[in-house]
């Protein structure tokens, strides 16, 4: 066979190939491929929240409610200022609107939105928690967040009559911690020099009774945290309007505009290599070349969280998991190596209504700059940037994807009574306002 | 000339456009084929595979050393996992645990074998 043959039949095969998979369907001239890609980032895609087994409580009403009540009281703080929603605040999509969060101190790091983050396999910009009850109890000893230590909580815990209750209703007979030569007043790994060396004169039974305690308090704020998630946005309508073929409805829906964005979004863009899924986020590492808070070091990202996750007591293999057989994939086939320098945890994107700035340190005020980022593609400072190439789109262009972006805002599919502190506790505890 | 067309349309559209289940390793040695846990495979979902490893003849090889790597070569990147063969089930047949798949599109998945000092590795191609 002559090479001309093999060439003209070399071409229109691969123009058969393309028309049949570029072809144009009547759904609002989304491709199939395409029609796929949407179905797949629509909340009609998210599967109900895969169970927590290394949490025994996690899908336990009472423990929602008493993790409720947890969240939202300041006396789990040194200074009975701080709470959870202090930084993870329902007014602004369980974040802060800071640049870092802001507690006691100020975090290393920007504070990242608590909706729909229970489905994510970790925790954190550079996923150094692998669950949220193991993440919750971070924050807590955390200097500069509520910068107590797990002594105090346990024996607050203990001796709060309300929470005792609760307490002892999930998990059996909580110690009163009364004995103050065994525990003292503040004893914790994570602190100052007196907190430190309190703990490492207790023994070991002891602070195994107290972690114990803490892990527990994790995993009611992890249960109560599982109920956070968002529900439908002008996004979904309008796929929901496409997938039935209803284009008139479609495009009462999404201005020419957005539907412009949504289709960078997708293909020339390549958001969807990260931000895919329904939450659009593949919560994995990736490194995007962002440069630090001015004046700071390159954050190193998920090469330490990895290390710190390996290494963490409250991680699925240690002792105060629930799992018996603890089986936990994600931590036994974790990756490690060169790639994770520098590597950020895919933040979602739904629901950024009122979470800037952006970035893991806040370093970007407004999505424009953020999509400038990408079109510019800059090297990273450490590691390699993954986002190779820049996107080079015009200006419009990037108005266009930023219009698509803002159409990802939704209500929440979490009852109100969830979103406000429990004026009443759980029963009747008052939270300091 | 019709009868090239089809062929070709046969074998372009399964390189480019679906996954291959079975490989023959770079020497000959081996063939591989794999059936997964979760079908169809989608991604962001950790889950394993069993491979299935035979010679050219159809005789399936058991006792060898099976180790993995991969990532997706036109994106410069590995796998977002270290998955691993645990278990050798007899008969030819691994237990690969740990894969994941986070992003859509063409993967390459290494399988290295070593078995009585032959060593011999193939590509498992797939599109997700
Ligand atoms: C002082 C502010 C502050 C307080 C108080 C605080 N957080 Fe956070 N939170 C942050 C910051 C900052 C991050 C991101 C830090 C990082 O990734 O390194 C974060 C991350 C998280 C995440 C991870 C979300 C994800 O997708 O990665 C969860 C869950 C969370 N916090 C829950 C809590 C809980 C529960 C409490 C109360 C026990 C709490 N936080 C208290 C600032 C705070
Ligand atoms: C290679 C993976 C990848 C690709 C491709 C990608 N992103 Fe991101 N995106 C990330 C990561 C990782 C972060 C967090 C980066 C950081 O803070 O260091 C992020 C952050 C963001 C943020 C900030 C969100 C927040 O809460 O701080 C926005 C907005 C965003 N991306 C939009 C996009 C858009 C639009 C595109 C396409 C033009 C895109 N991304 C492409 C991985 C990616």
């Amino acid at each position: 066979m002559s090479k001309a043959i093999k060439m003209i039949a070399t071409i229109a095969a691969i123009l058969a190939i393309t028309w049949f998979y570029v072809n144009p369907t009547d759904a609002g001239s989304w491709t199939k491929s395409e029609l796929r890609i949407l179905e797949e980032l629509s909340i009609y895609s998210l599967p109900p929240l895969p169970p927590d087994v290394s949490n025994a409580v996690a899908q336990n009403i009472d423990a929602a409610r008493f993790g409720h009540s947890l969240f939202f009281d300041k006396r789990m703080s040194a200074n009975r200022l701080v709470s959870c929603a202090t930084c993870h605040s329902p007014e602004k999509q369980f974040s802060d609107g800071l640049p870092k969060g802001r507690g006691i101190g100020l975090s290393d790091r920007n504070t990242r939105t608590i909706v729909g983050s229970a489905y994510s396999p970790w925790q954190y910009w550079d996923g150094r928690k692998d669950s949220q009850w193991s993440q919750a109890l971070s924050p807590l000893e955390d200097p500069d967040e509520h910068g107590g230590n797990r002594m105090y909580y346990a024996r607050f815990i203990s001796e709060d009559p309300e929470y005792r209750r609760v307490y002892e209703s999930l998990f059996g007979s909580l110690s009163h911690f009364n004995d103050k030569k065994r525990f003292p007043d503040a004893a914790g790994p994570i602190g100052n020099p007196a907190v430190f060396s309190a703990w490492e004169n207790m023994t070991t039974k002891d602070r195994h009774m107290v972690n114990i305690v803490f892990a527990n308090i994790g995993k009611v704020l992890a249960a109560y945290q599982r109920l956070i998630i968002p529900g439908e946005s002008k996004f979904d309508y309008y796929v929901e309007a496409v997938l039935q073929n209803n284009n008139d409805k479609a495009e009462t829906i999404f201005t020419k505009q957005e539907i412009r964005g949504l289709r960078l979004f997708i293909n020339e863009a390549k958001c969807t290599d990260c931000h895919n899924g329904p939450l659009f986020t593949n919560n994995e590492f990736h490194n995007t070349g962002n440069l630090s808070f001015p004046g700071e070091m390159p954050d190193r990202g998920r090469i330490n969280g990895v290390r710190k996750v390996l290494a963490d007591p409250f991680n699925c293999l240690g002792p105060y998991s629930d799992d018996p057989t603890r089986n936990c994939p994600e931590l036994t086939f974790v990756r490690k190596g060169a790639e994770l320098i520098g590597a950020m945890r895919t933040p979602t994107l739904r629901n950024l209504e009122g979470t800037a700035p952006f970035g893991h340190k806040g370093q970007f005020q407004t999505l424009g700059q953020v999509l400038e980022q990408y079109n510019d593609s800059p090297l990273a400072m450490i590691g390699h940037n993954e986002v190779e190439n820049p996107l080079g789109l015009s200006t419009s262009e990037l108005e266009s994807i930023e219009a698509f972006l803002n159409t990802l805002n939704s209500p929440l599919t979490t009852s109100p009574e969830w979103l406000n502190p429990p004026r009443l506790g759980i029963s009747s505890i008052a939270v300091l306002q | 000339m019709h009868k090239v067309m089809i062929f070709l349309l046969i074998t372009m559209s399964s390189t480019i456009f679906s996954s291959e289940t079975t490989s023959i390793t770079r020497s000959g040695y081996f063939h591989i084929s794999y059936q997964s846990e979760l079908e169809p495979i989608t991604i962001n979902q950790i889950h394993n595979w069993v491979l299935h490893i035979e010679t050219p003849e159809g005789d399936p090889v058991s006792g060898a050393k099976v180790s993995v790597s991969g990532g997706m070569p036109l994106h410069n990147h590995g796998l977002p996992t270290d998955p691993k063969v645990t278990t050798d089930l007899g008969r030819g047949k691994y237990k690969l645990e740990g894969l994941r798949f986070h992003m859509r599109g063409y993967w390459e998945l290494i399988v290295i074998i070593e078995i009585q000092g032959r060593r011999d590795t193939g590509i498992v191609k797939l599109n997700i």
